[in-house]
């Protein structure tokens, strides 16, 4: 196994509300390698972008952190509580989803990636504009000396989100954190910046975490996906292991409600019934199953715990679908017509409007 | 691309919207107009849905409103039902508004939210029936229903609903006027994916039970393909191809739709995956490029390209593309 850069173990966030503690984040561990890619899928509200800023230290004060991050042995909170300024953005930096509102309208582009090599490495004005125009150019912006003295609004979506990377990368960092990178420019720009962020990690052997909400992102760019669910990652496998055997049913449940571009058209989507959960005091059952097909008592009774084998595939349901247990429960609940939490169910028909 | 001419246009007794070389121009400062929608033809028959896809700036939601006329039209037609729509004003442009509705993007900011969403969902019905006795009622309950909406919700205001709730409440809202053309602007690009099934699920079924006939604009390729029968690609204000959307997806023949199909994560299995590597930026709309919109960014461009604009020309049955290069890219394929 090749070396561990990241560890997260029972990481938790609470955000006290006037409503009540929302908890965001509930017990979340992964491990990353060095060079490896995380993607992390998730609808909105299931604690992804939380999990990226507790890692970036960017949480408000107001946040209530539990839980150990580990960053190359050195402990990351104990890194923000000691103000170690020069470990983010040099170390471990982040990619936020749109570059118009991560850049500072007022100030030329070429001046925010030096203030970076500035700050950090200390380098002086002239030499800090020089590096900032040659990772502009390793970005492929096209020509950087130009550039360099533009506002980010003569830029289009793509080249701001090329400056952010560049950004981003000016200090040689160890680990990005992607948090939705393309979710703002079109498909062909898209492609090209997963692209650039594909050769750019390669060649610096850099590791990456990649939060994205599409499932085709995920499949075709990571190593490892994780699922999050309700502040908690419900399944996690090798990306291909995940979306050709996947155990959770949510997972599964996902991958078949997307439309998908090899099936004709009008197919009959089948959908998710319900919506997420609310996340202030969530009963102690398992957070999925008023929207699942495979629920039984006992998934009212209790969280699951985590299962599967360490390290390659674990899920976290007492009922994981293609496994005898899971789909007896599913075939159970057929008959019945309805599963242990009321939810009306029937066998999925495969068919055209 | 480019594409420009009638070809597209098909002599049928049950086309229901023909949009004929529909150009609309918005002025910026004080000299430029920016060449939004630039000569684009194309018709809807009853009960079909037609897809429009392109990326941000092709002028796909411009076309959208056109048809309604939220925005001005420079030239062109669009027939409803044998009357141009384009050339209607005042009173007359109002009694046929009923029939084109729309549904936006946004569920949550197309909602007033200081209104009840019963009376977000009748105020058309209101206004159009002169009276709020009980038959407006019953309706909205049954419309509320259709849609999956608690009627007993209705006194709640729209802050208090999902977005997709609040999609389902536009929905309805579109359908209390018993429209016969339903506009949706990128229904569900911003509703989660376990969401977006639902609300793709619910407008088939209403197109299903009330007979409408859709437009249906998006930039997911995958959803565009989904729900339409036929699908047209727009680029830089012109239309670059028009077909079925399983032909399409299918057999794509111009160089911009394989592009695009060669970007999606997943791409499309009858697309290189290198032809998805577009160079360059979407030129400016205040000064599109001469001869053919896509020269700038083609692999395929050669002189023609820049002197000679394409017309839309049929390359298959009821396939339409604006190429000078055609032939080139499907002997690749």
């Amino acid at each position: 196994m090749a070396d561990i850069l990241l560890t997260v173990e029972d990481l938790c966030v609470r955000f006290p509300t006037d409503r009540g503690v929302v908890q965001a984040v509930n017990g979340v561990n992964f491990q990353l390698e060095q060079g490896q890619t995380l993607g992390i899928v998730g609808e909105s509200g299931s604690g992804k972008s939380v999990t990226a800023k507790t890692l970036m230290n960017l949480l408000p004060r107001s946040a209530d952190v539990e839980g150990k991050v580990t960053f190359d042995g050195r402990d990351v909170r104990e890194l923000a509580r000691k103000k170690e300024d020069h470990f983010w953005g040099v170390q471990m930096t982040m990619v936020f989803q749109d570059p118009m509102t991560s850049l500072n309208p007022v100030k030329r582009c070429g001046e925010q990636i030096a203030e970076t090599l500035r700050y950090h490495l200390g380098h002086n004005k002239k030499k800090a504009i020089a590096e900032a125009t040659s990772l502009m150019e390793q970005v492929g912006i096209p020509e950087p000396t130009k550039r360099v003295r533009q506002y980010p609004h003569e830029l289009s979506g793509g080249l701001r989100q090329r400056v952010v990377i560049a950004m981003a990368l000016a200090c040689q960092p160890r680990l990005l954190i992607a948090d939705e990178p393309t979710t703002a420019v079109d498909v062909t720009v898209q492609k090209l910046l997963l692209d650039l962020l594909d050769d750019l990690r390669r060649d610096r052997g850099m590791s990456m975490i990649l939060i994205t909400h599409d499932l085709g992102v995920a499949r075709g760019r990571c190593d490892e996906v994780a699922v999050m669910y309700a502040g908690r990652i419900v399944e996690r496998a090798e990306t291909e292991t995940l979306f050709s055997d996947s155990r959770h049913p949510y997972t599964n449940a996902l991958l078949r409600s997307i439309p998908r571009i090899d099936q004709p058209s009008h197919t009959r989507l089948d959908p998710i019934p319900g919506r997420p959960p609310e996340l202030i005091d969530p009963p102690e059952q398992c957070a999925y199953a008023p929207r699942c097909r495979y629920a039984q008592t006992d998934c009212l009774d209790s969280i699951p715990e985590v299962g599967g084998v360490a390290g390659q595939h674990i899920y976290a349901c007492h009922h994981p679908a293609n496994t005898e247990r899971g789909e007896a429960a599913l075939a159970a609940n057929l008959a019945a017509g309805e599963t242990a939490t009321g939810l009306k169910i029937h066998a999925i028909t495969e068919g055209v409007h | 691309m480019a594409g420009t001419g009638l070809a597209p246009l098909r002599d049928r007794p049950d086309v229901l919207l023909s949009v004929e070389e529909l150009t609309v121009e918005f002025p910026v400062g004080r000299h430029d107009v920016v060449h939004a929608v630039s000569g684009i033809s194309f018709d809807v028959a009853e009960g079909e849905t037609l897809g429009i896809v392109g990326e941000s700036g092709c002028g796909k939601s411009t076309v959208a409103r056109s048809i309604i006329r939220l925005n001005k039209i420079r030239s062109g037609k669009v027939l409803f039902e044998g009357i141009d729509l384009a050339s209607l004003k005042g009173e007359e442009l109002r009694r046929h508004r009923p029939n084109l509705q729309m549904i936006f993007q946004d569920p949550i900011s197309s909602l007033n939210p200081r209104r009840k969403v019963r009376d977000v969902i009748s105020e058309g019905v209101k206004i159009w029936a002169g009276s709020t006795g009980a038959w407006s009622e019953g309706r909205i309950d049954e419309l509320m229903h259709a849609v999956g909406v608690d009627p007993k919700y209705g006194d709640r205001r729209p802050h208090e609903f999902s977005g997709g709730q609040c999609q389902r409440i536009g929905i309805a809202r579109a359908l209390a006027m018993d429209p016969k053309v339903l506009i949706c602007d990128e229904p569900v690009s911003a509703l989660d994916v376990s969401v977006q099934a639902q609300v793709l699920n619910l407008l088939e079924d209403m197109k299903q039970r009330y007979g409408l006939t859709l437009l249906f604009i998006s930039h997911d390729l995958s959803v565009v393909k989904n729900v339409s029968d036929r699908i047209i690609v727009m680029y830089l204000g012109k239309a670059c191809e028009i077909g079925s959307a399983d032909e399409l997806y299918e057999n794509p023949r111009h160089p911009y739709t394989r592009a695009l199909l060669a970007s999606i994560p997943e791409p499309a299995p009858t697309v290189d995956v290198s032809e998805g590597n577009i160079d360059g930026e979407l030129p400016s709309p205040i000064t599109p490029p001469n001869g053919c919109r896509f020269n700038t960014r083609c692999p395929y461009a050669d002189e023609v390209c820049f002197e000679v604009e394409p017309q839309m020309e049929a390359v298959g049955d009821d396939h339409y593309i604006a190429c000078h290069h055609q032939v080139a890219v499907s002997i690749s394929s």
